[in-house]
């Protein structure tokens, strides 16, 4: 700060700065793109020996869950089932939602699965359709899985939960309340979060504020 | 009753502790150096990035630059620099972002007026405010900060 | 035999003991409440609509104002969201810092809240005590990271600032000192019969209704159920460290301050041992200079001084989230309130209120 040297020299520098900026920026990128080459490569290397080994150590629990869903509920309830593996292979199951309250009770009950905590609940609009997130979780197991269920934008609506985890309650009013999705089966459905007049749904992609000011 | 009574012991031997309370108002507080105050701006530093504002959460920052009055030199230097405390959150990312530490935090935080239009505060009073200037800016982030 | 007719009172939005801008709707027969509705929103800034907006370090700061006296939890909790979406890296110490920050976090928020809860019923005395230990801390904080409540300290990939000379040593000291001090509030306060005239039995519940209504923190491990996420599901770096979870029996109101008081107590035990094991080095990881975040979407919770705090990212690949979503454990644990005040006497509204311990910043976010 107090130095006067190099306050003095700032303006006529910023020509061979910006160069020498421009230069480190294209190292910087040629070093990344050599990073990401490498990673990729290791990547392969490992994706070529991996399968064998053990794709993760969620897979058998997520097979389990499906198999059991397939089973008891109804043989096309699951949509689809992956292991997320950024999020520390956490399992995904995407359940229909015409299933999905069925589907909850026997997460609940049945013994081995036993998911009677739901930590999370929330709603995403992913522009093409509107997705329910469930995170779950057995305290007895300590192990966890995430159930979406996907509605449509127009007319969104999925069964509610409430019944099965009462947790749901004040979670699926806030997620009818800005993403406004329907939860038929709902006790006491009304907004939380907003004035109950307010018009249109805040966390949906295409919401336009009243006042930007605001 | 035990309880109690002995309840009242603490209370009784805390009365004759030492005294633990700031004379606010009529003592100023000492902050320690980090301490996020108002900002001082130095407009000889700037350089007219446009970082600080493109950081700011809540787009309290407004900035105008002009071409350089000197034609040796090129780029540009700030004409007007504004920003706008009722908004303000102090949260420090726009002293981290300047490559130049053009602005930097004072420990200075007394901001109240009798008029919101007063806290809109520009170039020349943020240069004023020269006072208590942070001595260390960033110690553990790179130049440039995370953006 | 006389007959009351019901009343509709309204507690809040400015009522001193429901710390913040938050309504009940009572209905009353007599003393005894018959129904109660609470109503929030008061406070709603769109947090999650906000960041959408926002790159991932602008949000930063957003999070300090949600459960406003634990912040740093809440910038842990975005922070770990999308180095876990990243899979970045955290140097040692900026993990041993932010640690000893959440832990000392801890502290000052359940201290905080025990010189609140005895102000809510009629104790006026702790609130200074508290307020006189917990400002330690906050100077602490201060002198760390230049603000005494909204920190905005921590950064993905590490911490902004390095501890400054002899910050640790204050640390240990402070340890030191508030070992004693918590026996002293123990002697002024625990024991005091009017005190547990006022709290032992109420707002009881047991461990399988606090798991059906998600509650966590105190008020899950009030009612006997062994859930600590730091010792469960660790985060961080709290497998290297000792500690006991303690868990009440009956679930009412005085086990969750018991639960509350010896959590203190642990969290100086897990401070004891990080501030010896503190490793010298970078605070800050090897981050890229603009913060795309890959495709997809991560969950990531850790134990606030509430609760379970959630963060759960969908990333479209782009330096600003796709959506943000926050598990707010004020939010969540509040849910329990009507249940817990039907039947109850009218002054026992405050002493149950105050028990579950919410942040209204939070509830509404």
């Amino acid at each position: 700060m107090s130095d006067e040297n190099k306050e003095s020299a700032k303006p006529p520098m910023t020509d061979e700065e910006r160069a020498a900026k421009i230069k480190a920026a294209e190292e910087a990128r040629a070093a990344r793109a050599a990073a990401k080459q490498a990673e990729a490569a290791a990547a392969g290397g490992d994706g070529e020996e991996a399968p064998p080994k053990q794709p993760s150590p969620n897979q058998p629990k997520l097979d389990r869950i499906v198999q059991l869903i397939t089973e008891h509920v109804n043989a096309d309830a699951v949509e689809e089932s992956f292991i997320n593996e950024r999020d520390r292979d956490l399992p995904y199951v995407i359940i229909k939602a015409e299933h999905w309250v069925t589907s909850a009770q026997l997460l609940r009950d049945e013994p081995s699965l036993h998911f009677n905590y739901l930590r999370n609940l929330s709603g995403v609009d992913q522009e093409t359709h509107i997705e329910v997130v469930y995170h779950l979780l057995s305290l007895d197991h300590v192990h966890e899985v995430c159930v979406k269920v996907k509605t449509e934008r127009d007319a969104a609506s999925v069964p509610s939960v409430t019944p099965v985890w009462p947790t749901a309650n004040w979670n699926e009013r806030e997620v009818f309340d800005l993403l406004g999705v329907d939860f038929p089966g709902h006790p006491d459905l009304r907004r939380i979060m907003m004035p109950d007049d307010w018009v249109g749904y805040p966390l949906r992609k295409d919401y336009e504020p009243l006042d930007p000011e605001v | 009753m035990k309880g109690i009574v002995k309840g009242l012991g603490v209370t009784l031997k805390s009365m004759v502790e030492k005294k633990i309370t700031y004379a606010y108002p009529d003592v100023p507080l000492e902050m320690p150096d980090r301490f996020r105050g108002i900002q001082h701006f130095d407009p000889e530093k700037c350089i007219v990035c446009n970082q600080c504002a493109r950081i700011c959460p809540t787009d309290c920052i407004t900035l105008t630059g002009k071409p350089n009055p000197d034609p040796e030199k090129k780029g540009k230097v700030i004409d007007t620099y504004d920003i706008n405390f009722e908004i303000c959150i102090l949260c420090d990312l726009c002293t981290e972002v300047c490559p130049t530490e053009a602005i930097v935090m004072t420990n200075n935080f007394e901001l109240s007026t009798y008029s919101r239009d007063e806290l809109f505060k520009n170039l020349q009073w943020l240069n004023d405010n020269n006072t208590n200037i942070r001595k260390e800016n960033n110690s553990a982030m790179d130049k440039g900060g995370a953006k | 035999m006389i007959r009351t007719e019901e009343l509709l009172l309204n507690v809040g939005p400015q009522h001193p003991s429901t710390h913040g801008v938050f309504r009940i709707i009572v209905k009353l027969d007599g003393e005894v409440i018959t129904e109660a509705t609470p109503v929030m929103g008061y406070l709603h800034r769109g947090t999650e609509k906000l960041a959408e907006n926002l790159t991932y370090t602008q949000i930063i700061p957003y999070t300090d104002r949600m459960d406003y006296v634990a912040a740093m939890t809440n910038n842990y909790v975005i922070c770990n969201a999308v180095e876990t979406l990243m899979g970045l890296e955290i140097p040692e110490r900026a993990q041993y810092l932010r640690l000893i920050v959440m832990e000392l976090q801890r502290i000052a928020s359940h201290m905080l809240w025990w010189g609140t809860y005895l102000l809510d019923i009629g104790a006026m005395s702790p609130f200074l005590f508290a307020f006189r230990d917990r400002e330690m801390i906050i100077n602490m904080f201060n002198e760390l990271c230049g603000a005494r409540l909204t920190y905005n300290y921590m950064r993905i990939g590490g911490v902004k600032w390095d501890a400054p000379d002899g910050w640790i040593d204050k640390v240990r000291d402070y340890v030191k000192y508030m070992k004693e001090k918590l026996n002293q509030y123990h002697d002024l306060v625990t024991g005091n019969e009017i005190f547990l005239a006022r709290i032992k039995g109420i707002g009881a519940y047991d461990g399988k209704t606090a798991i059906e209504y998600g509650l966590s923190g105190a008020n899950l491990r009030g009612s006997g159920v062994q859930w600590d996420l730091r010792k469960n599901q660790p985060y961080c770096i709290y497998d290297r460290f000792e500690f006991d979870v303690p868990v009440g029996k009956n679930g009412d109101c005085f086990d969750r301050y018991n639960v509350r008081m010896e959590e203190i107590r642990q969290s100086l035990r897990i401070l004891e041992q990080a501030v010896e094991q503190v490793p010298e080095g970078e605070t800050m990881g090897k981050v890229p200079r603009v913060l795309r975040v890959p495709e997809g979407e991560a969950y990531s919770r850790i134990e606030s001084p509430r609760g379970e705090i959630g963060c759960y990212i969908v990333s479209r690949g782009k330096d600003k989230p796709f959506r943000l979503k926050f598990r707010r454990p004020s939010f969540v644990n509040l849910q329990i309130l009507p249940k817990l005040l039907v039947g109850e006497n009218m002054t026992n509204l405050i002493t149950i209120l105050g028990g579950i311990d919410i942040v209204v910043g939070e509830v509404d976010c």
